[in-house]
């Protein structure tokens, strides 16, 4: 029996790491005193001075385990080929599985394990690990020897990744917005002759679904984005800044930095009315909040007709390669970014390193060495990838389920922008992406974390509060007319407007320290 | 029977009455005439510092705000404060309630069944079909509660399901719609409980069960008792200190609850939350965001104290009617 | 007359034995028959005993990893084996003198025991002493040592066995004729223990084969991974493709769509559980009653 409760824990912290993984919210918390970086090496110094000083040194760089890097050990020697020639260093790979992950690094960062660089993110709980004194501030490092990172990660991009004034993560160069609406199947939409540049709102909606309720009655008008996501979730990014947990936001990402009760605001009772009026008029499926099946698979199996999403560019045609069929995207809300929608994924350095110098070094490279970034991206060029024109794919002979190595993690490691596009991608993807996300409109608190210690009592009070009404409420499946009173009710029982306080405060000392 | 074991209690206080008699020197060469005794708990002893007695340090990290950089032992004490939000909150009186009483009840039918069915078991007497039956029973305990969720989704769920599908029709009863409507819960979890662990337990009784002395069954036979009788008369009493030591671990883990049981099962569906909410998915979900170590330890220190309370006051009560049957 | 009455006894034992039977098996068919149903086919219709269309997608899918799945086969089947008896041998070991009314502090240590399997520190200090002061990680055998007693649980539940089932008369007589405590433990208690000694050996076995949680947090190197790490790996793996699409290239996209989802969890099930129903009869052999009492008594 003790057995078996030690494996329903497991299995909490599994559950914990993949929710985490694959939803992008997390309470920071405070930055306690920090590991101050040896002052050793003089600033200024270029490259080869620098190598001929340095000792050698292993890096130990912990990554999630994606895909298929059975060749890995044959791109670690090619990296290190390059690492040793230009700071000295080999480069330890240490995939973690996604699984395993939380666990995992809680406990090597708990410990004295060798560990210089790990994979961080708001959605990894990055806030804790700052807060706890598990990562090195990185600010002086950064001045020294990441300059190429601080070429291309903006002051205020990189601001997204501190925890009480202090940076302790560098976040990779990928999507950083994200602009919200629908994905619909585009033979329905040609089918009826659906007009949908007459959508520029989710309330004008209601006309496509009713098409379609008409003439697919078998068919879901429209599903929420994923399985355990309701409908509205997945486009409230696109109206506020959650400010990290959404207890206490900012709608219009602005509201001259006054942080209200989401849950109270008019426009939050709009959008559960607008969902309550799908749910009644039969858009959305009656066990929605039951469904375990991906959204993607659902339209495949003909049981719906759109989803929501939020997107970046092309976004539309790789769910499409999942749904099996056309799907074309209506965006409704333009790009947004926030603190959190850029510290999702990032690189830390662990306190564990014995040489938080060399893992900048490390790190600097990942943002201006286009060969060490498609290397560790897709391995061994005439090995494992080939370049056809402007873009590269699979050698002949192989495909994706006899590549050896293939791992489709460019996103975690530093300048995405440097590496290669896959076939199947527009060759321009980087600038469109690149141009996308500055094209977004930044939260005014953009770098503001928020730093949950002081009123933690509260906020664990608040999530179980949260997971009664939320989904329920967001999938249109509780009427809102009888349930919001009691959800905002009880949100206030558990603390809600301390939380909101703390909050503020902490706000405004932030912006009366970056004015 | 009865006279047997009233014979041995009777030898064995003397004994321990005697026992108590001894003084040191004779205490010592009573330990050392039962050395090879000693020598045989070494390993399991050791195993068990090791294992469970060395890192109980940790419990300390339930009182302190730990700082990594700091290491786990200077990091500031912060007293109860790592406990308040299991009780500060309008839900804490639920979730202790829910944990309770369904704790109460699993382990009140789980060991009445269990023995009905072990003992049935003992009375078939086919060989084949014994061990078929014995197989069967246990296969429920070996699926993953995800999975079980899974399968119970499949019989309830709205559309599809085959209680709503299939079933109610029959009987001409209008759909239910499951998932949104708790006042079934009690009643679904109790019966995957049941499905799910009587077969672990029937085992063990089984084995009780079959280490009787089948003399005495022969004997009461001969008398004339019925089936029934014997059942009452012999193995009841018989495999009543089993029964007693697997309730007494039961009750210590009585605050504790089946993870998966009570999140997989119902999907984490929020509308149920008033009948499946228990101390250990509170937790989880107080956590899910925070990943504080001090408090998950702080909920565990809670649980295994009211645990341990409650085992201690139950075994005082047994060891009042039977010392032999008490836990220590 | 009394044979009459024999018989209506049985046959109504195996009428409440097919119902049983029909409730723990009937979940259990589904799963397999789930397994083997075309995935579209559980979209569209829900899960059925008898689909309208079988695939073997799901067994497929996991049939490109055979040899990790082989090697995980391994892993978990050496681990179980290795686990399992010795286990055994330290729970029997440390339950049999408490179950003796002479050996000392025989209380004290039932209350040692006991109380491991209330209170742990939790697993940051526990992960310490196997991982720096042990150097445990990425070895075998931090898939065995950390199941072994399963916090006394099993101890406790033999321990109440030995003192009930063991006759103390026959351990007396035996030092009287001059057997040593070592001697009477191997010779007789064990022989007459055999019932227990499946019992708790078939839980242990469960809870190695089963185990996942050791694996997740000491194994990293996945030549290593037992069995269910495998397999949660594999699901996890399969799960991010499909949603997490635009983090992925094209050529992935493509392949992770045909990944059968739906199908193989219960895939993965069915090829975790088989495996241990196979070893249970195994262990049924030792369930036999009144085993030797005869002959010592005789």
């Amino acid at each position: 029996m003790g057995k078996k409760m030690t494996s329903f824990r497991g299995l909490c912290l599994i559950m914990l790491a993949l929710v985490l993984v694959l939803s992008a919210c997390s309470g920071q918390k405070n930055g306690g005193s920090s590991n101050t970086p040896n002052d050793g090496a003089a600033a200024g110094t270029d490259g080869k001075e620098q190598n001929s000083e340095l000792k050698p040194y292993e890096l130990n760089v912990a990554y999630l385990n994606i895909g298929t890097a059975t060749d890995m050990p044959e791109v670690q020697a090619a990296v290190n080929a390059i690492t040793k020639e230009k700071i000295n260093a080999t480069v330890k790979f240490m995939p973690i599985d996604l699984g395993a992950w939380q666990q995992q690094i809680n406990l090597m960062l708990a410990g004295n394990e060798k560990l210089d660089l790990l994979v961080t993110g708001s959605g990894l709980n990055f806030g804790t690990q700052a807060a706890k004194g598990q990562l090195v501030p990185l600010e002086d490092l950064l001045e020294k020897y990441g300059q190429d990172i601080k070429k291309i990660v903006e002051p205020d991009v990189l601001k997204a990744a501190s925890s009480s004034g202090s940076i302790f993560g560098v976040p990779s160069v990928r999507d950083w917005a994200a602009d919200y609406g629908v994905l619909m199947r585009k033979d329905l939409v040609d089918k009826y002759n659906i007009d949908l540049s007459t959508v520029k709102t989710f309330d004008d909606l209601d006309a496509v679904f009713e098409i379609i309720k008409k003439n697919e009655p078998e068919m879901a008008a429209i599903i929420p984005e994923a399985a355990s996501v309701a409908v509205v979730t997945s486009l409230v990014p696109g109206l506020i800044d959650p400010l990290n947990d959404d207890n206490g936001v900012l709608p219009g990402l602005d509201n001259d930095l006054k942080v209200v009760n989401w849950f109270e605001t008019e426009q939050y009772a709009s959008l559960l009315t607008m969902v309550r009026r799908w749910y009644d008029a039969g858009f959305i499926p009656k066990d929605i909040s039951t469904n375990q099946t991906a959204s993607e698979q659902l339209v495949k199996a003909g049981k719906a007709f759109a989803f929501m999403a939020h997107m970046k560019p092309g976004y539309e045609n790789k769910t499409s390669l999942l749904t099996g069929t056309e799907m074309v995207a209506v965006r409704i809300l333009p790009p947004v970014a926030t603190t959190s929608s850029i510290s999702n994924i990032m690189f830390s350095i662990a306190k564990n390193s014995s040489d938080p110098e060399r893992a900048m070094m490390f790190l600097n490279l990942l943002y201006s060495d286009a060969e060490l970034v498609n290397l560790i991206d897709y391995g061994i060029e005439g090995k494992h990838y080939e370049v056809k024109g402007e873009v590269i794919g699979f050698p002949s002979g192989v495909d994706a389920n006899t590549a050896t190595y293939n791992p489709n993690f460019g996103w975690m490691w530093g300048n995405q922008f440097l590496s290669h596009v896959w076939e199947g991608d527009d060759p321009k993807v980087w600038e469109l992406q690149d141009a996308f996300n500055k094209a977004a409109t930044k939260s005014k608190a953009m770098g503001f974390s928020f730093t949950v210690d002081p009123v933690k009592t509260e906020a664990a009070a608040i999530q179980n509060v949260k997971d009664q009404f939320k989904i329920g409420l967001e999938n249109g499946t509780l009427d809102p007319v009888k349930y919001l009173p009691e959800f905002i009710e009880k949100l206030k029982a558990a603390g809600m407007d301390k939380v909101i306080a703390e909050k503020q405060k902490q706000l405004d000392e932030w912006a009366a320290a970056n004015k | 029977m009865n006279t047997v074991a009233a014979k041995t209690t009777a030898k064995e206080e003397a004994g321990i009455k005697s026992g108590r008699k001894l003084g040191f020197k004779k205490k010592l060469s009573n330990s050392l005439r039962y050395w090879p005794l000693l020598v045989m708990v070494i390993p399991g002893v050791v195993y068990l510092f090791i294992n469970n007695y060395l890192p109980m340090f940790g419990l300390i990290i339930a009182f302190k705000d730990v700082n990594f950089t700091k290491g786990i032992l200077a990091s500031d004490w912060i007293g109860f404060k790592n406990f308040e939000y299991l009780f500060k909150t309008s839900d804490a009186l639920l979730i202790t309630r829910n944990t309770l009483l369904y704790n109460s009840i699993f382990i009140l039918l789980n060991t009445t069944i269990a023995i009905a069915v072990a003992i049935m078991l003992n009375e078939v007497k086919k060989k084949f079909f014994s061990r078929f039956y014995q197989s069967v029973v246990l296969i429920p305990y070996l699926i993953s509660m995800v999975i079980v969720g899974y399968l119970v989704l499949a019989m309830l769920s709205g559309e599809t399901g085959f209680i709503n599908k299939q079933l109610l029709p029959m009987l001409g009863i209008e759909a239910i719609s499951w998932y949104s409507e708790p006042k079934y819960w009690p009643i679904i979890l109790t019966i995957v409980n049941i499905w799910k662990n009587v077969g672990y337990l029937c085992v063990i009784y089984l084995a009780a069960i079959i280490g009787i002395d089948p003399e005495y069954y022969e004997a009461a036979t001969i008398d004339g008792a019925s089936k029934w009788q014997q059942v009452r008369a012999i193995t009841v009493p018989l495999i009543a200190p089993v029964v007693t030591i697997m309730t007494l671990l039961q009750i210590g883990r009585i605050f504790y609850s089946d993870f998966g049981l009570f999140y997989q099962v119902p999907l984490n569906t929020g509308a149920l939350l008033s009948t499946t909410n228990v101390i250990d998915t509170y937790v989880y979900r107080a956590l899910m965001n925070l990943g504080d170590i001090g408090m998950s330890s702080a909920a565990g220190l809670y649980q295994s104290v009211v645990g341990f309370v409650l085992v201690i006051l139950s075994n005082y009560v047994v060891s009042k009617r039977n010392r032999d049957n008490a836990l220590f | 007359m009394v044979n009459g009455k024999q018989k209506l006894f049985q046959i109504g034992l195996h009428v409440v034995f097919s119902a049983i039977v029909l409730m723990c098996l009937l979940p259990f068919v589904l799963l397999i028959m789930t397994s083997f149903t075309d995935e579209t086919m559980i979209l569209r219709e829900g899960y059925s005993f008898f689909p309208s269309k079988f695939s073997l997608d799901a067994y497929a899918f996991l049939w490109n990893d055979k040899e990790n799945i082989f090697r995980a086969y391994f892993t978990t089947i050496m681990v179980t084996l290795v686990g399992t008896f010795a286990g055994l041998s330290i729970s029997s070991l440390l339950s049999y003198p408490m179950a003796r009314k002479e050996m000392p502090m025989r209380k004290a240590l039932a209350f040692f025991v006991f109380f491991t399997l209330l209170f742990n520190g939790g697993l940051v200090p526990t992960y310490f002493i196997y991982t720096q002061v042990f150097e445990l990680k990425n070895t075998m055998m931090a898939l065995i040592i950390p199941g072994l007693l399963t916090n006394g649980f099993f101890v406790l539940i033999m321990r109440t066995f030995f003192m009930n089932s063991i006759p103390v008369p026959i351990i007396e007589s035996a030092s009287i004729d001059g057997a040593g405590e070592f001697k009477i433990f191997f010779k007789i208690v064990l022989p007459l223990s055999l019932p227990i000694l499946a019992t708790i050996g078939l839980m242990q076995t469960i809870g190695y084969w089963n185990d996942w949680f050791n694996g997740l947090i000491y194994i990293t190197d996945s030549k290593l991974f037992s069995l269910q790490n495998l397999l949660n790996r594999i699901l996890l793996n399969a799960q991010f493709i499909q949603s997490n699409a635009s983090s992925m290239n094209m050529s992935d996209i493509s392949a992770g769509a045909k990944i059968p989802m739906e199908t193989i969890r219960m895939a993965m099930a069915v090829i975790g559980v088989v495996p241990l129903l196979c070893a249970y009869p195994f262990f049924q052999k030792y369930f036999v009653k009144g085993l030797v009492i005869g002959a010592v008594k005789g």
